[in-house]
Parts: C-alpha cells; structure tokens; sequence
C-alpha cells in the first residue's frame, strides 16, 4: 500500500527519509491535484491536533484514591525480592560444596602408587543394554527434547 | 510542585510509602485514560468504570513497572487491556458506522477555543461524533497517536501490535474517520475543518 494519499500522510508525519521527501516535494509542487490533496489532509490533520479530550466526571480521583485505599500498598521488586535471602540461599550452597569438597579431600588418598595403563577392551556391551538402560535413555532424551521446546516457545513470544 | 514532579518521581515517592501522591498521577493521566476507555465503551459509565479499574490495577502493579519505558504507554497498555476484557464481558456491540445508537454523551465535554469558539465547537462536537463512530481500535489508534503524544513503536506496545500494522491502521483509521466526517458533515467538511 503505497498510494499518493499515503505518502502524503507519511510526508505529513515526518516519516520519509531525505530522497522520499524530495520526491514528494516536488510532486507537490508540480501537480496541481496532489497540492490540493496535501492541503486537505493539512487541514485534516491539524483538525485531528486540535481534538479535545473528556473530562471524567469531578469525583473521579477520589473515587480512585478510596479504591486503592483498600489494597496493599505496592512495593518495587528490589524492596520484594529481599537481597539478603538471595545472599543467604547462595551461601548456604557455597558453604554446603566447600564442606563436601573438604570431605571429600579429607577421606581421600591422594599418593599415586603406581600408574598402570593395562586397559582391558574386552567390553560386553549386552549385559549393560537392558530394558531400564534404555527407558531411562529414553526419558533423558525426553526431558531434554522438553527443555529444548520450552526454550524454542520462549524465543518465540519473546521476538513477538 | 506538581509540575515539577516527574511520572517516574512520583511512582518513586508511591513505592516509598508516600501513596498519597498517587493522586498526582492520577489527575495527570485521567483525561487520556477516560478518553481512551471512552474510544472502547461508547458510554461514559463504562468508560468511567473502566478507566477507575485501570489506575486500581497500575497501583497494584506499580511495583513491577520497568522504569526503561514511559508510565504513559504501560498505563495505556492496561486501559487497553482493561477495555477489551470489559468489552468482552459485557459484549458490547463494537461495529462502526451509521448507527445513531452509538453516538457519544458529549456534555461534560471541554474545549479551549475563545474568538470564533461556537464554530469551533460545531467542528470538535462533529469531529468527536465521528471518532465515536469509528472501531474501538481505530479510534484508539487515532487518539493515541495525536493526543496520547506517543509514536508508532509505543502504540504498538500499548495495543500489543506491529509498529508497521499500527502505520497502516493508523492511515486506514484516518480515511475513516475523514469519511465520517463528510458524511455527518455533508458539504461542509471544507469549512468546517
């Protein structure tokens, strides 16, 4: 939809860029029925400007003010959302993995006595491939696949 | 020191437990927010109950409004939002065109024009008769754009559209309503506007 009367309306909001104003400029001032339309929709337009608002009625405020009066004042998010609980549960994980670590350094020998690279190939992959391997395989894959179209749907109301 | 305090000062001094203040806010925006409503419900009960329910809902969620944006176009995105959930309930007939059963209580109406005020006056009357004659979105489109002082990008925000679907709404919305008004208008349309 690129008609005269858009364009006009388009010179008229200052939406053109340089080279489209000019061009219109000059249709303007070249053709006589186009200056006629673009007087027109000036005047439209400026009628438009010229609107007036309504007024609601005298008690409006009030009536708005006893309203909120009997809910809950509201509160930013950062005065809601407490920081030092934010700190507090953060710290309380930090705390939980520095004692596991430290536990698990404790109980732990750490001497390398020997380094033995004989490494047996000799798998038998059929006593590891039973029904529950493959059931929870297969709800790894479906948890993942979920994770993966909640993300997807998510991107996509986000670009909406 | 009202007209000193800026939108975002005020929700500031609200969020800091000063709510009175609130009343600020609301004086500010009332006009745009009842007119709006009034683009919706053609009837100024509704349109009252409408934009009351709007600023009880924004100061409920005051505390989550991102302070990135204008209060002006989050405030329109809830009349918006508030105004199709009322249209919705109460299935108000939202067609345009031709039916006197639509036109607009206009009593309580303002206007600041002074030296050849009465013309003027015929000519908002009229002007105002044919928006109310327009669809919701339509009319909402036209009163935001030349009154609400906000461009295509926040329209589209408030009214959960396209910048370039509001473009073309917008233009579509305006010969509307200029067909509108030569048809109230007959051969007057010229002197008039």
């Amino acid at each position: 939809m690129n008609t005269i009367e858009q364009q006009l309306w388009d010179y008229i909001d200052g939406n053109l860029d340089e080279s489209a104003k000019k061009a219109i400029e000059e249709k303007i001032l070249s053709d006589a029925e186009i200056k006629s339309q673009y007087d027109e929709l000036l005047k439209l337009n400026l009628s438009f400007e010229s609107m007036d608002l309504d007024e609601p009625s005298m008690s409006f405020t009030r009536n708005v003010m006893e309203s909120v009066a009997l809910v809950p004042a509201p509160l930013a998010m950062k005065t809601k959302v407490d920081k030092n609980i934010i700190y507090g549960i953060s710290g309380f994980f930090v705390i939980s993995l520095l004692a596991l670590f430290g536990y698990v350094l404790y109980h732990s020998d750490l001497s390398i006595s020997s380094f033995d690279l004989n490494v047996n190939l000799d798998f038998n992959f059929d006593q590891y491939i039973t029904s529950t391997t493959v059931y929870s395989f297969l709800f790894a894959d479906l948890v993942i696949g979920l994770i993966f179209l909640d993300q997807f749907l998510r991107k996509k109301v986000a670009e909406k | 020191m009202e007209q000193t305090l800026t939108d975002l000062v005020l929700i500031q001094n609200v969020l800091n437990g000063e709510t009175a203040q609130y009343a600020l806010l609301v004086k500010r925006h009332q006009r745009f927010v009842f007119t709006l409503a009034l683009r919706f419900s053609k009837n100024r009960e509704d349109a009252e109950e409408i934009a009351q329910d709007c600023f009880v809902k924004a100061y409920k969620a005051l505390g989550t409004f991102k302070q990135t944006a204008k209060f002006s176009t989050w405030l329109y995105t809830i009349t918006y939002t508030t105004a199709m959930t009322f249209l919705r309930k109460n299935r108000l007939d939202t067609s345009s065109i031709h039916d006197e059963s639509t036109i607009i209580q206009l009593e309580n109406h303002t206007s600041g024009f002074n030296a050849n005020g009465y013309e003027k006056q015929d000519s908002y009357a009229f002007l105002n008769q044919a928006i109310t004659q327009l669809l919701p979105d339509d009319a909402a489109i036209i009163t935001l754009f030349y009154k609400g002082e906000q461009s295509l990008e926040e329209i589209g925000e408030a009214l959960h559209m396209e910048p370039n679907t509001i473009k073309v709404k917008l233009h579509r919305a305006r010969q509307r309503l200029r067909e509108k008004l030569q048809y109230l208008l007959k051969d007057e349309v010229r002197e008039l506007l």
